[in-house]
């Protein structure tokens, strides 16, 4: 029987995870991703919950051993276009958009980028850092491999005329690919709810009021301000900090009546970490209920509370007002346990959006023949037995874009592995002899 | 403290406008956007659900918490679970003027109401104008159809009661 | 098109004015406006609170009315248009209430069958009329005025588009801009003027109101429009109130947006409609008509 190869699309940790645990079993493992580099959320995170380890420590050298292992063949900067035949005989046609650099010569020295005249908001750093047209979207990415974004290259030629490499290719034309695959794995994670869905909260229209992946860049040393938390507005450090829960989660008014499981969590993480880097800020976390479920949450929010003194609030705040001179925010809020509506002052407000669907995602379910649930998140075969199969046979589906019920990293990285069990028992799949 | 009344809940929520109480989570966010709550302590839309909720019967029925509510909604547009506090505050306070407890400013504006078919009506001058401006005349007419509704509903009992 | 006109209480009593005005406009627009004849109060929240049956069956008799006429609604004042819309869309929805209605209906002959919809003025002006056959009735632009527009809190909620307001892409702030007028965003945009607490708490009314002008004024508008009768009296005959119970000056003039679109369209306001405000409009119609 002849070996057959699998499809992951979506190069997060999940995908990655799979991608090394079926490549390491003997199959050949196609890893599209649709942005430059793999690595998805966890790239963009500063550090991980419940070890505090940085998130890109853990990331990077599995996201190395993709790139080096001879049976994962890497496909970024490309997308699923089209899906046919059966489970065991899958033909997937994959767009490769054009990057103008050509992989195999480019070293990612970045002398093309330090020449590019054009800066463009730098879409990993949440739209808060700048990158330039010809860019690496992350120091660590995989693969090691500059872009050009050509919808704002203005085709000055200084990038291609500084490459000692001679990588940069300005013609390169998009090509199309087509896979045998005897199955694929969908890890196409989540995006962000749009928060400035909810003007009362001012997003979009106060500096000061960011969402909790803002923050992540804020704080991490590879994003736009080197690590230091520092106002959007002025660059002040901020000594009064507010977390807002369940932005757009729970809330029936926009459909997204589920809770998104990980935001208490990150924001206790996030409390913690800016109360280690600077104590006497004043950190407050608004919530609805605070739900910490697993091994060492509720621990760790009970440190928070008796050794870090983060404040809790239970309390869903009405709305945001800012002061036009300072751009400090004011929070309207009633303290539901003392009952006594208040109004308070802060220098910088974090959100936690709504986890939703990717954008996306339901034309490549479309594609693929995959159902979705309502709320757009792939629908697994049979959510108590077949929890990571889709509702096609041969595909299978893990982390966050199946859904919220995931956990947070160590979750998807679970489901990952769970995608390859199930790929490697699927019969037609095995190898012969 | 009184006795509770643990059927209280359960009969708001039987009302036409009062389902809303089964929902409430207690997070508080009517509360924080409340105009009225924001500017006196006698009025918060979360603590009235609350005391609903608990059994609060004759804490809240008898006394002026539900009637500083504006009716402006803003609760109902942020509440996350659809529990409308200004949809449950219509419905308490069919049961409070039930048992006597009705502002002096609502109880005249129902007895205009039966008396002329409306709630406010013009005086002498604003009549005069009306009438040197050619528009037509505010009348009466509907008055006999209004009090025969109103006997069928039972208002016009509660009218003449208070 | 025409529309069964519906003046609900206030406009009568207080606010002549806006009567004339709609009267004068809505004809040049190409709106005809049939009297309602014999109607009762649509039952605002003072009634809701008192008797919910009674709500429902006050203002299914106005819908009787209008069905009678073959015509939709139009109303004036916000808290009319929330009552005849609301029970109007319950009735629509729920066939078993629409039946218990149709029994103590029955008492006056009279049968609710679903047949009109409820309009505010907006909706006719934005909808039916348009912007740009609005924009292309203005004769004498209203330039260089900076307007915080009052929707009030019924014009949108029951459509349950409220979020919309403060972002500024309500219909009323398209309308004011097609009069040449600037329309500004300001903070609690979508706040309630305090109307419904006037005569149960007068001192609550006025700090809502108050919280409101305080909001106007922060954002420097030249003067606030409104479409409702009650956030005219609050705001306009509430700065005199304001004035005696907290000695506090506003100096807003409040002026409702059918009078704009008026001026804007070449005629003159007469002297009884100018003194109905009670803060002196002089700096909207100064230097204009």
């Amino acid at each position: 029987m002849e070996e057959k190869a699998v499809l992951v699309v979506g190069g997060g940790i999940s995908g990655i995870q799979a991608s090394l645990d079926l490549a390491s079993r003997g199959y050949k493992v196609y890893l599209v991703e649709k942005s430059p580099s793999i690595g998805g959320r966890m790239a963009q995170l500063d550090k991980t919950f419940p070890t505090m380890d940085c998130s890109m420590c853990i990331l990077a050298p599995k996201m190395i051993d993709c790139s080096h292992h001879h049976n994962v063949q890497l496909l970024t900067y490309s997308e699923v276009k089209g899906v046919k035949g059966s489970p065991g005989n899958f033909v997937v046609s994959v767009l490769r958009k054009p990057r103008f650099v050509d992989e195999t010569k480019c070293t990612g020295c970045g002398i093309c980028a330090d020449h590019c005249p054009v800066e463009v908001p730098n879409e990993f750093d949440e739209n808060l850092g700048m990158r330039k047209a010809i860019y690496m979207p992350f120091p660590q990415a995989v693969p090691r491999a500059m872009t050009v974004d050509k919808t704002n290259c203005i085709e000055c030629g200084l990038c291609q005329k500084m490459c000692q490499a001679g990588a940069v290719d300005l013609k390169q034309q998009p090509q199309e690919v087509e896979l045998n695959v005897g199955a694929i794995i969908v890890s196409i994670g989540f995006d962000l709810f749009d928060s400035s869905q909810i003007p009362t909260y001012g997003y979009g229209r106060y500096k000061n009021v960011v969402t909790a992946l803002e923050l992540e860049r804020l704080l991490c040393a590879s994003g736009p301000t080197g690590g230091h938390l520092i106002r959007p507005s002025d660059g002040k450090i901020p000594r009064k900090i507010a977390f807002i829960q369940c932005v757009g989660s729970r809330d029936r008014r926009f459909g997204t009546t589920y809770c998104s499981s990980i935001c208490c969590k990150y924001s206790v993480k996030d409390a913690v970490l800016i109360k280690e880097h600077e104590p006497n800020t004043m950190v407050s976390i608004f919530y609805i209920d605070l739900r910490a479920f697993g091994k060492g949450f509720q621990e760790f929010v009970n440190r928070a509370k008796s050794e870090y003194g983060v404040r809790f609030v239970r309390s869903s705040p009405g709305e945001i007002l800012e002061d036009p001179a300072t751009k400090n925010l004011r929070i309207w809020y009633e303290d539901t346990v003392a009952g006594r509506i208040e109004n308070t002052e802060f220098d910088l407000v974090v959100l936690c959006p709504a986890l939703v669907p990717r954008a996306g995602a339901r034309e490549l379910a479309k594609v693929l023949g995959a159902e979705v649930d309502d709320y757009g998140f792939f629908k697994a075969a049979n959510i108590l037995t077949n929890p990571v199969d889709t509702t096609v046979h041969g595909i299978f589906v893990c982390g966050y874009c199946l859904g919220p019920k995931t956990g947070d990293i160590p979750d998807s990285i679970m489901q990952g592995s769970a995608t390859a069990a199930r790929v490697a028992e699927e019969e037609w799949l095995r190898k012969s002899g | 403290m009184s006795e509770l009344d643990l059927g209280f809940m359960g009969e708001v929520a039987n009302t036409p406008r009062g389902k809303g109480i089964l929902l409430c989570i207690q997070c508080g966010r009517c509360s924080s956007g409340c105009p009225v709550a924001r500017l006196t302590s006698e009025h918060n839309p979360r603590r009235l659900m609350e005391m609903i909720i608990l059994g609060f019967k004759k804490e809240v029925l008898p006394t002026q918490l539900p009637w500083y509510c504006l009716s402006c909604f803003t609760c109902l547009d942020r509440c996350p679970q659809g529990g409308d506090v200004g949809e449950v505050t219509f419905a308490i306070r069919n049961l409070a003027v039930r048992q006597g407890n009705i502002p002096a400013g609502v109880a005249a504006q129902a007895k205009s109401l039966y008396e002329t078919t409306r709630v406010i009506n013009p005086v002498r001058t604003a009549l005069d104008k009306r009438e040197s401006l050619g528009l037509g005349k505010i009348t009466t007419d509907g008055l006999e159809e209004v009090q025969k509704i109103l006997k069928r509903t039972g208002m016009e009992k509660i009218i003449k009661s208070v | 098109m025409k529309y069964a006109f519906y003046l609900g209480c206030l406009i009568p009593a207080r606010e002549l004015s806006y009567e004339v005005s709609v009267r004068k406009v809505l004809p040049e627009l190409g709106i005809e406006l049939v009297d309602m004849k014999g109607t009762n109060c649509c039952a605002p929240f003072s009634i809701q609170s008192v008797d919910h049956a009674s709500w429902i069956a006050l203002a299914a008799r106005n819908l009787c009315l209008a069905e009678e006429m073959g015509l939709d609604v139009m109303t004036l004042c916000n808290d009319c248009y929330e009552s005849l819309l609301m029970v109007n869309t319950l009735l629509k929805k729920n066939p078993a209430l629409r039946d218990q209605v149709n029994q103590i209906l029955s008492e006056v002959g009279k049968e609710y069958k679903g047949k009109v919809d409820v309009k505010n003025l907006v909706d006719v002006l934005h909808g039916d009329v348009g912007v740009s056959k609005v924009k292309g009735a203005i004769k004498e632009p209203i330039n260089e005025l900076r307007v915080g527009t009052q929707p009030g809190c019924h014009l949108t909620k029951p459509k349950r588009i409220h979020f919309e307001l403060l972002r500024g892409y309500n219909e009323l702030d398209v309308l004011v801009q097609a009069t040449g007028a600037e329309s500004v965003p300001y903070e609690r945009k979508e706040m309630c003027c305090g109307g419904p607490l006037r005569d149960i708490n007068d001192d609550l009314a006025r700090q809502v109101s108050r919280q409101k002008l305080k909001a106007l004024k922060d954002a420097e508008v030249q003067a606030v429009v409104t479409v409702c009768p009650f956030c005219f009296l609050q705001l306009d005959l509430g700065q005199l109130e304001i004035k005696r119970h907290f000695n506090e000056e506003y100096n807003l003039p409040v002026i409702h947006f059918i009078e704009l679109l008026r001026m804007g369209m070449g005629m003159k306001l007469e002297e009884w409609e100018v003194k109905a405000h009670r803060i002196p409009i002089t700096n909207i119609i100064e230097g204009r008509l």
